[in-house]
């Protein structure tokens, strides 16, 4: 093994990030950020409504919730599938009785195969966001652009065509995305995603068509992360969510609006063991005071108007 | 390749000359933040995989960005809180991203050693002259950043090549965090007998581990710190001992962490015998006053087993 001199060589190695994407931004020392009627926390609920078809590619990895049996994974499909069947409805009447309207992230694939289920989305006026076609067809480094853009358009077309709405907010699968994602999201004219952790507020990202909000959506907090890969106990969950809820909203008190993302899938937190976890957390969070839910394209608004004050 | 490292001999942890802290201190404290860049296009390594996913692994690389956006600050603000200084290991190339973030350790009288360049660069496969660029490039970037000679060192992503506590030492550093084999600092065997110093670097409590590759919650992560200090306290009665809690601020800066750490910090400087140090601090007391006991000490448990 011999290293090269190039290897020596820091070609972005100077003020700022290392890419073209983002600013870099201190959320310390950023301007503070104000929500209407004088809201210190917006709990943003994001429900992800997946597809995971038996037969996904196991390459180039598989997402979390995957097809992985070694041979036909009728479990990981049925499981998979209850979440739109069982979990989803235990939800929706949770959020009903709090008063909560999430974005749902949803591939469009379930849109096509559940009309009965997009229908309730749709009575509820709940924000649909767009997050790709189903879980076998993730964004990816080195996917086809032209494919890529297909998929894209796919995902748009599709659920705006069947919702009626005008659906300008994107989640991809796995929080996986290739180099050209953000510009082709932002061709087929979302206004916001949600795929990159590093911050607890919104900021501006760069692309090759339009300049996007990219919002955050949590990955650690999510109950996929802590309650299915981490497989922790509920109270452990609960428990984490209530530390960030505290914590945000005492930063808030002196650096400026927060937001508490609350990243739920029906297939973990629609489970008759997790459910009554999830209504007494909502239940708290929502009678933190000055703390109210919003969603996705609500909040993306509050922040660039209060941002470009 | 080497069948072992070939840095220490064995010193067996019963009997050994007594460690006294300054102050008669029984147990030096010290807080390692690793303030790191990862890079988006790093280039390939032909000793491992730099992303998980295929690039750009946008995830973990925005998992990691979140440090200097929004934990290092949070991180830094209950470190104040309780008096506690850290000792930086870092990746140097952020004095050059990210100014404000190394203003900020020097406005609280933190400590700057390497670690590295960048976390996406390692030392695998290099010569010992490229090996040495790295180093000095890491002695002048801190230098010119804060006026703070390198004294310390951690191997970027714990890369290690067989010649690099030999040149760590040869290039005047005092101290290496490369060794996991003691709860107290031990003189380091090199080439050229230049006197050279391992403090210990607690894998067992760093939130990478602990968090990332094991599945463990907050309260459980937080037990753990105190059960392993609890121990580390009461041996330092019998001869002074070091706990190191090191720390990423993309992990414990989150809002659902930050507790834990305030927890931790506020448990272990309410009591009498800590001497909250850096990793200088103790590297330089232990070989003002007791390397050579030691070695000493080594020796003599050679000569017994010969």
């Amino acid at each position: 093994m011999t290293i090269e001199p190039s290897y020596f060589e820091y070609p972005h190695r100077g003020p700022g990030m290392d890419h073209d994407r983002y600013e870099y931004r201190r959320l310390a020392t950023a301007k503070p950020v104000t929500w209407p009627n004088g809201a210190k926390l917006l709990v943003w609920v994001t429900l992800h409504l997946e597809h995971f078809p038996l037969n996904m590619p196991s390459k180039p990895f598989i997402p979390a919730g995957g097809m992985s049996r070694p041979g036909l994974s009728v479990w990981d499909y049925t499981q998979r599938d209850y979440g739109n069947r069982v979990g989803f409805y235990r939800l929706m009447k949770l959020f009903d009785r709090h008063g909560i309207k999430p974005t749902v992230a949803m591939n469009s694939q379930v849109a096509v195969r559940y009309p009965y289920l997009l229908d309730r989305i749709v009575e509820r006026s709940w924000e649909i966001a767009a997050s790709g076609t189903d879980m076998g067809h993730l964004h990816y480094g080195g996917l086809d652009e032209a494919a890529e853009r297909e998929q894209v358009q796919r995902s748009f077309a599709e659920l705006r065509r069947l919702s009626g709405q005008a659906v300008t907010g994107w989640h991809s699968p796995a929080h996986s995305q290739s180099q050209n994602t953000p510009d082709l999201v932002a061709e087929a004219g979302a206004l916001y995603i949600a795929d990159w952790i590093n911050d607890d507020m919104p900021y501006s990202f760069s692309t090759a068509n339009a300049t996007l909000t990219q919002m955050p959506l949590s990955y650690d907090l999510s109950d996929r992360k802590i309650l299915y890969q981490q497989a922790l106990p509920s109270a452990v969950y609960a428990h984490q969510i209530e530390m960030a809820c505290q914590c945000l909203r005492q930063e808030a008190d002196t650096r400026g609006g927060r937001i508490l993302s609350l990243s739920l899938s029906p297939w973990v937190a629609g489970l008759p063991a997790q459910i009554r976890t999830i209504d007494n957390l909502l239940g708290r969070i929502l009678a933190t005071p000055d703390t109210r839910a919003a969603t996705g394209e609500e909040i993306r608004g509050y922040w660039v108007e209060s941002t470009s004050k | 390749m080497l069948s072992e490292p070939f840095n220490y001999d064995y010193a067996p942890y019963l009997n050994r000359p007594k460690i006294v802290w300054p102050g008669g201190k029984r147990l030096a404290f010290w807080v390692a933040p690793n303030i790191e860049f990862y890079e988006y296009a790093p280039p390939p390594s032909a000793a491992r995989s730099v992303w998980y996913r295929p690039e750009p692994d946008i995830l973990n690389y925005s998992m990691r960005d979140y440090g200097n956006r929004v934990g290092f600050d949070r991180m830094a603000d209950v470190m104040a809180k309780y008096g506690v200084r850290g000792s930086v290991s870092l990746n140097v190339a952020l004095c050059d991203h990210f100014p404000e973030i190394i203003e900020r350790c020097c406005e609280l009288d933190w400590e700057l050693f390497s670690h590295g360049i960048y976390n996406t660069r390692y030392l695998y496969g290099m010569t010992e002259e490229q090996q040495r660029e790295i180093i000095r490039d890491s002695r002048e970037t801190i230098k010119r950043v804060s006026g703070q000679s390198l004294d310390g060192w951690l191997s970027p992503a714990i890369s290690n090549e067989a010649t690099t506590q030999d040149l760590l030492a040869e290039e005047g550093l005092l101290y290496t965090l490369d060794l996991f084999h003691d709860d107290q600092p031990m003189p380091v065997k090199t080439r050229s007998g230049k006197r050279f110093v391992s403090v210990p670097y607690m894998m067992d409590v760093n939130d990478v581990p602990v968090l990332n590759f094991r599945n463990i919650s907050p309260q459980d992560y937080l037990q753990l710190i105190k059960d392993h200090f609890d121990q580390l306290y009461e041996e330092g009665e019998e001869s002074g001992t070091v706990m190191c809690l090191p720390l990423h601020p993309y992990l414990i800066g989150q809002p659902h962490r930050l507790w834990l750490l305030d927890e931790a910090l506020k448990y272990i400087t309410s009591h009498d015998g800590v001497w909250l140090a850096t990793g200088r601090e103790i590297a330089k007391w232990y070989l003002d006053n007791h390397y050579d006991e030691a070695q000493s000490f080594i020796d003599s448990v050679k000569g017994a087993a010969a």
